[in-house]
């Protein structure tokens, strides 16, 4: 008898436990509702570009910091929360569904890498919450097979383009011939790059020499620079990024290589000129923005006064997300993240990288100019702003 | 020729950092029968060491080396005592070791991280030696990659006379032969799995503060030497000689896939041939038993 009465006791606590689960759930949502907005970030915090992941935090935090003193976005506050994908793609949709599920963000910004930035399209279409890359320049970041997705963002421009502008410059305006490519195989940005360099250069005449390989992590280039010698190019194309940089640039003047090296936006840090200044003096870089122009000191120099550490690229970028973000988040005239994402796609402010103007079609801010840096004695020198006819 | 000669030098340069950072996983194998994956933790250590012995407290280079190398002797000891013995005195199975291993290297890994002195950013050697290399007529050699391959063979000399020629020695000889008799024996071998321990920190040491010279220092310098240790299993895991020459195989096999075959297909074309070696031979060129080497 008592074992019939338990048992109907423990159907009925479990009866009650399922329906509260159900009621748990407008209560949850409950406080977006009130005062502060949250976003979400996410970079890599750690591992071999956490150099750029925590500036574009801290940039992050700190626009948000002052956004809140002038009285935040439509009366709200905004708040920022930022998990570490440690640049693997994997944690990336980790991060993402802790993002959308657990802390119900109406929005995120980042990652910078494009391997993160893909991987998180269908956590971001479930969860319909749009996501703003800052550094994920692969063109398969917002569209995939032609076809748009819906809830990615970038700021940046694309790698095609990035490689473009690298081989246009390269053969019309310093007149190389012969280029040769060193690349990551392991890495959709490398690949992505080195192939339009090379699609590109061909077309204005120059040709591709020798075409070298290595994998991410790798510390020794010689072997593949021993190679790239006998060929005897006029310009190396490494687009990878600075620590590799640094090594490869190191090893191939060891080696007597005198060719003038390019790279794309993955070169620009204060790493690379500690590491190799000499190396990689002389160099001419794909960058997103010329690190002098007058129009962005003022944030330098408000990072600076917080931080006491220098901007790197990333936090240009997320300074321009950040803009985009609250830029939307006003003309949606709500905090809804579909709404948001609707915002985004008519996008057109000015950032401190450019004007950036969402394609509706790309979800890319179109036409926006590369910037050519060289590198001088440990300086980077803008040159011009430059975009391939 | 000039073009083989050269790949031929970057393969032996290559390989003897291999070689520096496989002696450790051997000599802890002879004796535990383990793979001690966080000997490429205690690497990163060395590296960070001899890198902040330098810069911050402005020791000269022989005097930061071998600090470097003492601590992080004293750091595979350490690891040793915390992690390895109370699973030894409950004999634990060989796969508790293996895991307790990545456990290490991965907390040592993280430990860097989150020590803000530290952090994740990587750093470079001050300039000790000239970084303009010799030239041999076509031929170019780093400098770094002389004194480099110097050291390394008298370490391994050194090692090997230790290992054959003292007391404890043959010690270490007898346990890595049967642990159990050589302790009814009379062998304290406690005291041995110490020296053990303490030989493969010193190694570590030593190829952590040669590899930041050379190339870089950072967090996941550990990754490196996966690749190290996959040559001491080619080689013979337990051997010494089979670590020395497994490397150096590998650093020669990669450089030449690279240079004639295809460098973005290295790694693919070189560990297929590495497999099919391990087919023929599964303990390895210089091994003597057949037991897992997992």
């Amino acid at each position: 008898m008592s074992k019939k009465i338990t048992a109907i006791l423990l159907t009925c606590i479990m009866i009650i436990t399922i329906g509260m689960t159900g009621c748990a759930k407008p209560a949850d949502t409950a406080p977006t509702a009130s005062d502060t907005i949250k976003v979400g970030w996410m970079g890599s915090l750690t591992g071999d570009q956490a150099v750029w992941g925590q500036c574009e935090f801290n940039t992050v935090k700190m626009l948000f910091e002052e956004i809140n003193a002038k009285g935040g976005v439509l009366g709200k506050q905004l708040e920022a929360i930022g998990y570490d994908t440690k640049g693997d793609p994997q944690e990336a949709v980790n991060v993402a569904k802790r993002l959308t599920s657990q802390d119900k963000v109406v929005a995120i910004i980042g990652p910078n890498a494009s391997g993160s930035a893909i991987s998180i399209a269908s956590t971001l279409e479930q969860a319909k919450v749009a996501d703003i890359a800052t550094v994920a320049t692969n063109p398969k970041v917002t569209v995939l097979d032609g076809k748009v997705k819906p809830y990615n963002f970038r700021v940046c421009f694309i790698d095609p383009y990035q490689g473009a502008v690298a081989a246009g410059y390269a053969a019309d305006v310093l007149k190389f011939k012969n280029a040769a490519i060193l690349y990551d195989v392991a890495d959709d940005y490398s690949q992505g790059l080195a192939e339009y360099f090379e699609k590109t250069f061909i077309e204005k005449g120059g040709a591709i020499v020798v075409k070298e390989g290595f994998k991410g992590g790798d510390v020794d280039f010689r072997p593949q620079l021993s190679k790239i010698k006998a060929a005897n190019p006029d310009v190396i194309f490494m687009p990878y990024f600075f620590k590799e940089v640094a090594l490869s640039a190191n090893q191939a003047r060891e080696l007597g290589i005198t060719a003038a090296l390019m790279g794309g936006d993955g070169w620009p840090s204060d790493q690379l000129i500690t590491m190799a200044k000499d190396a990689v003096n002389g160099s001419y870089i794909v960058n997103h923005l010329d690190f002098d122009d007058p129009e962005v000191q003022d944030l330098k120099t408000r990072y600076k006064a917080k931080y006491n550490q220098d901007l790197e690229l990333n936090g240009f970028l997320g300074n321009d997300a950040v803009l985009m973000l609250v830029d939307a988040i006003q003309r949606a005239g709500e905090v809804d993240s579909e709404k948001i994402a609707k915002a985004l796609e008519t996008t057109d402010i000015k950032g401190v990288t450019g004007t950036i103007k969402i394609g509706k079609d790309t979800h890319n801010p179109e036409g926006k100019e590369a910037a050519i840096i060289k590198l001088v004695d440990g300086k980077y020198v803008f040159q011009q702003k430059y975009s391939p006819k | 020729m000039v073009q083989f000669l050269q790949q031929l030098i970057n393969g032996l340069s290559i390989g003897s950092v291999y070689a520096l950072m496989a002696v450790g996983y051997s000599l802890v194998y002879s004796i535990m029968n383990f793979s001690n994956f966080a000997h490429g933790g205690v690497i990163m250590f060395g590296a960070y060491f001899g890198f902040f012995f330098l810069t911050l407290f402005h020791f000269s280079f022989p005097v930061a080396f071998v600090s470097a190398a003492l601590c992080t002797a004293l750091l595979a000891v350490l690891i040793e005592r915390t992690a390895y013995k109370p699973l030894r005195e409950r004999k634990a199975p060989f796969l508790y070791f293996i895991i307790c291993a990545m456990g290490a290297s991965i907390f040592l890994e993280n430990l860097v991280i989150a020590i803000p002195a530290i952090g994740p950013t990587f750093r470079t050697y001050p300039e000790i030696f000239s970084k303009e290399p010799f030239h041999l007529g076509l031929l170019t050699i780093g400098r770094l990659d002389v004194l480099m391959f110097i050291i390394s063979a008298v370490c391994l000399a050194l090692l090997v006379y230790f290992i054959d020629y003292t007391k404890v020695g043959k010690a270490i000889q007898a346990t890595s032969y049967n642990i159990k008799a050589s302790a009814l024996m009379g062998i304290n071998t406690d005291h041995i799995i110490i020296i053990i321990f303490a030989l493969g920190g010193l190694f570590a040491g030593i190829a952590g503060v040669l590899f930041g010279m050379k190339y870089t220092v950072y967090p996941q310098i550990g990754m490196i030497t996966n690749k190290s240790f996959i040559a001491a299993v080619f080689g013979g895991l337990g051997s010494l000689p089979g670590a020395v020459i497994g490397s150096i195989l590998l650093g020669i096999i990669e450089t030449f896939t690279s240079g004639y075959i295809s460098s973005q297909y290295r790694d693919l074309i070189a560990f297929v041939l590495l497999i099919g070696i391990l087919v023929v031979r599964p303990s390895g060129l210089m091994g003597k038993t057949t037991e897992d080497k997992a």
